[in-house]
């Protein structure tokens, strides 16, 4: 038993949980062969959806929010004025809307963009001209909704003042480990307003030497 | 194990540092609860999808996706007629959760991303299996959510069948995510208690062997979201989508929140309700539905009914849904003659499927099992909402049968074989 772990890296039933899971695509692989046609763009199709995630969607919606909330954000807050509207960090009002109608344009781009118009309009009688618009309304909605949302939110801020700092239950690692993070770890227990004042060089990179940033006065 | 000149402890620059990943958000306790998401949701979406597999019945006539039954098929049950809503509900259950899953699939693959560049890229053979298996396990996550996706919207970029394509492909998908449980239930269950990776830190380092990198970032990067903004924000995702499939599957006053599934015009009357298929799109002719139209029914003899006949026959009245493949669907009152009638006057009078097609060229050639044409409900219908059916709606006459998938309830009918299922 310790000379197959040893051997192996893992317990027999690793082994034989990832060979049932082999066995299993395998046959859905000869079951494939049934149409014969259908397999090399199955498989190309099969390579093409990793490829597609890994490679092209995550890296670019990575870069866009980087590009949007790392240069812009700064940008916006640098030019902020150290009024009520301070208080509030308009990065989620912003960064969350924007994800929600990328999300209903990456699952409904067919539709929207009208790709598959010759066959729906055929199809189902419908023309799709109207998806677009219904695309750019639910936007709309969506961010109409934040707007509301953060102007509640300022209301509030501006009301009496809240316990600034960091809530409770966010610390970072304990000493020895890994290395202290340059910011409080972002708890599950964080509400999405950041309570902080602002900060204008919040969100500059953070330090190469792991010190804690110290928030300069406005 | 040791790779040829792969130094362990000196990962090319780029992804492969852990360094390089600086999102303060990523971290087991994260990874887990998305992870306990995809437990629970993905079976309702795997089970509701073989039971769509079984609602075709494939075991009759042509109905089956392959020329062969694969050894994985399983038809552990005859399709039932009761509930009348049973197809709708497990499809609109199929394609809204899976719509509901989508954003979770994404943030879980995000919340990983790193591990895809772990270095050494194999530690183990058991290392090397398992990253095997996860090529498997995304390759077919994103394969099966995008086809689906795509085809709920009729856009078919593949040249591929899909319904072979996407049943398959979950077979992989399945054994993948079943593998993927087995290895990595009780690393969720740990990282659920964690709740921020302070645990983490401190606690796993006692490994047998060297263990995978840490998912929360060696030097993050300030924070700017939330965990649980995060969380919430996939969460309003989900909900939007779930909302935009609940409202196709649930229809009649909450179809208009179904932003983008099938709509037909608001308010022209009795004949408003979607359909996936026009008379245009099927080629049918006026002439080959007119007044030369004969419904030709095979059993022990052969018979032919013009529509006016059809109509002079005992008619009854069923609401029932046309529930679509595509998740969505519409419960209308359909009016005309029952199937176990018409077997009766060809002559059949013991249990038979019944094979109908269609009066549109390429042919429509579904059968429909002993069941469904003994129930009451089942109909070739003639009206729809008290008025005769639009040719869009499959005049002269369509099939129409509780808890059928739509696509087997066939329009304009050319003819019915009955067929006696052998004792």
């Amino acid at each position: 038993m310790t000379r197959f772990r040893a051997l192996y890296g893992a317990g027999p039933l690793n082994l034989l949980a990832l060979l049932a899971s082999f066995a299993i695509a395998g046959a859905a692989v000869v079951g494939w062969f049934q149409r014969p046609r259908d397999v090399v763009s199955v498989l190309v199709w099969f390579a093409a959806a990793i490829v597609l995630h890994d490679l092209v969607l995550l890296p670019l919606y990575s870069l866009l929010d980087r590009i949007a909330f790392g240069v812009a954000g700064k940008r916006l807050r640098g030019a902020r004025r150290p009024d009520v509207s301070g208080l509030v960090n308009p990065t989620p009002y912003l960064r969350i809307p924007a994800i929600l109608s990328g999300l209903l344009l990456a699952v409904f781009f067919p539709v929207i963009g009208g790709f598959g118009a010759q066959t729906e309009l055929s199809a189902s009688g419908i023309p799709e001209s109207g998806y677009l618009a219904r695309w750019l309304l639910a936007t709309g909605v969506i961010f109409a909704a934040s707007a509301i949302a953060y102007a509640l939110a300022i209301a509030r801020a501006g009301g009496p003042p809240a316990t600034a700092g960091p809530p409770p239950g966010t610390a970072g690692p304990p000493p020895g480990t890994a290395g202290p993070p340059a910011t409080p770890d972002p708890g599950p227990d964080q509400v999405l307003v950041d309570p902080r004042p602002a900060a204008p060089d919040q969100d500059q990179a953070a330090p190469s030497d792991g010190a804690a940033p110290t928030p300069t006065p406005d | 194990m040791r790779l040829p000149g792969v130094d362990p402890n000196r990962p090319p620059p780029g992804p492969f540092r852990p360094d390089f990943w600086r999102s303060p958000l990523r971290g087991r306790w994260l990874t887990s609860v998305l992870g306990l998401i995809l437990l629970i949701g993905i079976p309702i979406v795997a089970i509701t999808g073989l039971i769509s597999n079984v609602a075709y019945q494939p075991l009759l006539g042509a109905n089956s996706i392959g020329t062969n039954l694969s050894p994985l098929d399983l038809y552990v049950f005859t399709w039932p007629t009761r509930p009348v809503w049973l197809y709708a509900l497990t499809e609109g259950l199929h394609v809204t959760i899976g719509l509901a899953l989508f954003p979770v699939l994404l943030a879980k693959l995000w919340s990983v991303f790193p591990r895809l560049f772990e270095w050494p890229p194999v530690r183990s053979p058991a290392h090397a299996l398992e990253r095997i298996s996860l090529v498997l396990l995304v390759g077919s996550a994103m394969f099966e959510f995008l086809s689906g996706i795509f085809v709920t919207q009729f856009y078919y970029p593949f040249p591929f069948f899909f319904t072979s394509a996407h049943y398959f492909g979950a077979w992989v998908f399945i054994g993948a995510f079943g593998a993927h449980v087995a290895l990595k239930f009780g690393t969720m269950r740990r990282g659920l208690r964690t709740r921020g990776d302070v645990m983490e830190a401190a606690g796993s380092g006692a490994a047998l062997e060297p263990g995978p990198v840490s998912l929360t970032a060696v030097s993050p990067g300030p924070v700017t979201m939330s965990r649980r903004g995060l969380l919430g924000t996939v969460g309003a995702g989900s909900l939007l989508l779930l909302v935009q499939g609940a409202a196709g599957a649930i229809g009649g006053p909450f179809r208009f929140l179904s932003l983008f599934g099938p709509h037909t015009n608001p308010g022209s009357g009795p004949l408003d309700f979607p359909i996936t298929e026009t008379a245009a799109a099927a080629q049918i002719t006026p002439a080959s539905v007119g007044d030369a139209w004969r419904l030709e029914v095979v059993g022990k003899q052969t018979l032919r009914f013009s529509r006016e006949q059809l109509l002079a026959m005992p008619q009854h009245t069923y609401d029932l849904p046309v529930a679509c493949t595509e998740g969505w669907s519409t419960t209308q009152r359909w009016t005309g003659v029952r199937l176990r009638d018409l077997a009766t006057l060809a002559g059949v009078h013991e249990a038979a499927t019944v094979t109908s097609d269609s009066v549109q060229p390429a042919g429509y050639v579904v059968t429909l099992g002993s069941e469904q044409v003994a129930d009451e409900q089942s109909l070739l219908a003639l009206r729809v909402n008290g008025i005769d059916l639009s040719l869009d709606h499959g005049f002269p006459a369509r099939v129409i049968s509780p808890a059928v998938p739509g696509t087997h309830c066939t329009k304009w009918v050319s003819g019915m074989q009955f067929s006696p299922v052998p004792a």
